[in-house]
């Protein structure tokens, strides 16, 4: 085998070529780690909000709440079903309105964007123990004041505590509480009183959604087969956890998807410049690898030994490419929900298993670049290279 | 045999009984036969033969110096003895190899294992250390490292540069490199040392210097040297002559 140290310190020796791909490199491991981290942050929020032992209830057809119009007394046929864990106030369960406000963003100049409100009962916090104040107190039930969700507090003019926004012309609220849900979609959520709701938007005895506790997780079965037999009330029935799954599953893949075609674009360009800079490496040391050949080195060891310096390029670069995405981790960003047409406002998550897919890809970019150079390298004939 | 082949052999014996380089009753084997060599390269449609018909005997342990106009061939030889090309037609036997039989993956082992090379430009590899040039042929061999740097040091040592170990080509003289080269041609003690113009870069101080290493490692390593030079000085050094012209020897 030629000494690695030969390949390393050559790599050494071209300093400015050397950086420049690593720098190349590094660009591309970057773009795919953050979009990875961001997929992983995205599952994370969304498959956190629901749970196996809730059973969701939409208006038949509708695939997301601001869709779904459940009439009050469909929605009490449902809480009422078999299957339904009961407390001494009655089922658990919680009928939600769904409605979205445009809301001005902090910071632009007049740039309007979606916020998902939800409308809420009273007994909210004991459905949902999840759900903590942070910051403030609960809304007084029945009044115009909301709480806000950690993640988009300050993201928009007035949702911060003690300010007042407009959830629709002349319909102003105050918020009074700000709330953390374990990280889940509430917290990119505005909770207001469900009957104000109502009343503001027109939209007496409706609701959006109704989530029932179930007994076990066991029982849903038995709930989703009452409710869905009544015809009459034209309504789906999917577990809590599954609905958000599939929530997750068309924003994560759209950005899991987008983020690899980016890397695979500018893969192909980081790969050129892997094989440039390899090309360049091989001819600038076409005597040196001549006599390598002379003294007895075989055809692989050159291929094995140039492939080698490629893929040391390519770690480098994907180390730093990681490196530079990690920070990426303390990063909030806000972004379309494509099932809800509303803002959301995700995190990177960077996972051991991101660093490595993503190291990996960094690795095969300068194998699959250094490849062609190294097969010059390795068909260099010694007395050819010494000739000249 | 042909006539004219059994003449050179006779010669061959008469030479070496002359100059008394092969002491005692031991029988001197033959380590280099070429036999009815030719070397054609093409230009294009145009056929360039360099070497024609060639015969060659060289005895083991022998130092012997080509000689030659430029382009007659001398570095054409030089290559298909060391088992870096193979002829167009003919028989190269060297070491107890028959070469042009040989496929490129088993000269490459056997260069590896018999021929120590010097180069007219030394061709070390700037980025490592004196040592680790010299180290580079026993990577073929399974040593294991502290084996490797033992027998490197001996090397240095017997070039007159054990205290140059640490320092790359760039930080060393043309002599001193031109050594480096030696030690490493030397280091995996192979039978034959080819030597391209070795003294073509270097001034008469240091090409005496290397000519005097070249014929301490024939006396005292009984190493057979080849050596292709244009300085008539450096070929009076070797212990027998021969000149390349048209094809062929003289
Ligand atoms: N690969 C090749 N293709 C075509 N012609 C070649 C090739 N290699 C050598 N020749 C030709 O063969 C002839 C002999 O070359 P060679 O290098 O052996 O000469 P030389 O005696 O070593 O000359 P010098 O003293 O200048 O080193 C030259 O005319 C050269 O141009
Ligand atoms: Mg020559």
């Amino acid at each position: 085998m030629v000494p690695l140290s030969y390949n390393v310190r050559s790599l050494f020796v071209r300093r400015a070529t050397t950086l420049a791909t690593m720098a190349g490199i590094a660009l591309v491991v970057f773009v795919l780690a953050s979009a990875l981290m961001l997929t992983n942050g995205i599952k994370k929020t969304l498959d956190s909000t629901g749970s196996p032992d809730r059973a969701f209830v939409l208006r038949m057809g509708s695939d997301a709440e601001l869709s779904s119009n459940i009439e009050a007394p469909s929605a009490k046929l449902a809480m009422d079903a078999p299957g339904v864990k009961k407390s001494a106030q009655g089922p658990m369960a919680v009928a939600e309105l769904i409605v979205v406000a445009a809301l001005d963003k902090t910071g632009t100049r007049g740039q309007v964007s979606n916020v998902q409100i939800r409308g809420v009962s009273d007994d909210v916090f004991a459905f949902r123990p999840e759900v903590r104040i942070i910051d403030g107190r609960p809304a007084r039930p029945g009044t115009d004041e909301v709480i806000v969700g950690q993640r988009i507090r300050g993201r928009f003019d007035g949702v911060e505590l003690g300010a007042s926004f407009e959830l629709k012309k002349n319909r102003p609220v105050t918020v009074v509480g700000v709330f953390e849900a374990g990280g889940s979609a509430f917290e990119s959520e505005i909770w207001a009183d469900v009957d104000t709701l109502r009343t503001s938007f027109g939209r007496e005895n409706l609701f959006s959604s109704v989530t029932v506790q179930l007994e076990s997780a066991t029982s849903f079965d038995a709930f989703k087969a009452q409710v869905e037999s009544d015809k009459r009330l034209g309504l789906d029935v999917v577990r809590e956890s599954v609905y958000y799954e599939k929530q997750s599953g068309g924003t994560a893949t759209f950005i899991m998807v987008t983020g690899i075609i980016i890397s695979v674009f500018f893969a192909i360009g980081a790969m050129i410049g892997a094989m440039i800079t390899m090309y360049g490496a091989v001819s600038q040391r076409r005597r040196e690898i001549g006599t390598l050949r002379a003294l007895g080195f075989s055809r692989l060891s050159i291929l094995l030994s140039f492939l080698f310096e490629s893929l040391v390029l390519a770690v480098l670069g994907g180390a730093i490419g990681v490196a530079a995405a990690l920070p990426m981790g303390m990063v909030e960003l806000s972004m379309m929900n494509f099932m809800t047409w509303s803002e959301m406002v995700f995190t990177f998550d960077p996972t051991s298993s991101v660093i490595v897919t993503a190291l990996i890809f960094g690795s095969v970019m300068g194998i699959i670049g250094g490849f062609f150079p190294a097969l010059r390298a390795a068909m260099t004939s010694p007395i050819e290279a010494m000739r000249d | 045999m042909s006539e004219a082949q059994s003449a050179q052999c006779a010669a061959d014996e008469e030479r070496q009984g002359e100059q008394g380089v092969y002491r005692g009753t031991k029988e001197v084997k033959t380590i280099v036969k070429l036999k009815g060599v030719s070397k054609v390269y093409w230009r294009g449609k145009e056929k360039v033969e360099v070497l024609h018909d060639l015969d060659l005997a060289v005895p083991e342990g022998a130092f012997e110096a080509l000689m030659g106009p430029s382009g007659s061939g001398k570095t054409t030889l030089l290559n298909l003895i060391a088992g870096l090309d193979v002829p167009s037609s003919g028989s190269v036997r060297v070491a107890d190899a028959q070469l042009e039989t040989m496929g490129e993956a088993g000269r490459t082992k056997w260069r590896a294992e018999n021929i120590g090379f010097v180069f007219q430009t030394y061709n070390l590899l700037p980025v490592l250390t004196a040592q680790q040039n010299v180290e580079l042929p026993l990577l073929l061999a399974n040593l294991s490292s502290s084996e490797r740097k033992r027998r490197a040091q001996t090397a240095l040592k017997i070039v007159g540069l054990e205290d140059r170990v640490r320092h790359r080509p760039g930080e060393l003289s043309g002599g001193q490199q031109q050594r480096v080269t030696i030690a490493r041609a030397i280091v995996n003690d192979p039978k034959i040392i080819v030597a391209d113009e070795p003294t073509g870069d270097l001034d008469r101080h240091n090409a005496d210097e290397i000519l005097n290493l070249l014929d301490k490692l024939n006396r005292e390593f009984e190493k057979t040297i080849l050596m292709v030079t244009h300085d008539p000085a450096a070929a009076e050094r070797a212990s027998h002559r021969r000149h390349l012209d048209k094809g062929k020897l003289q």
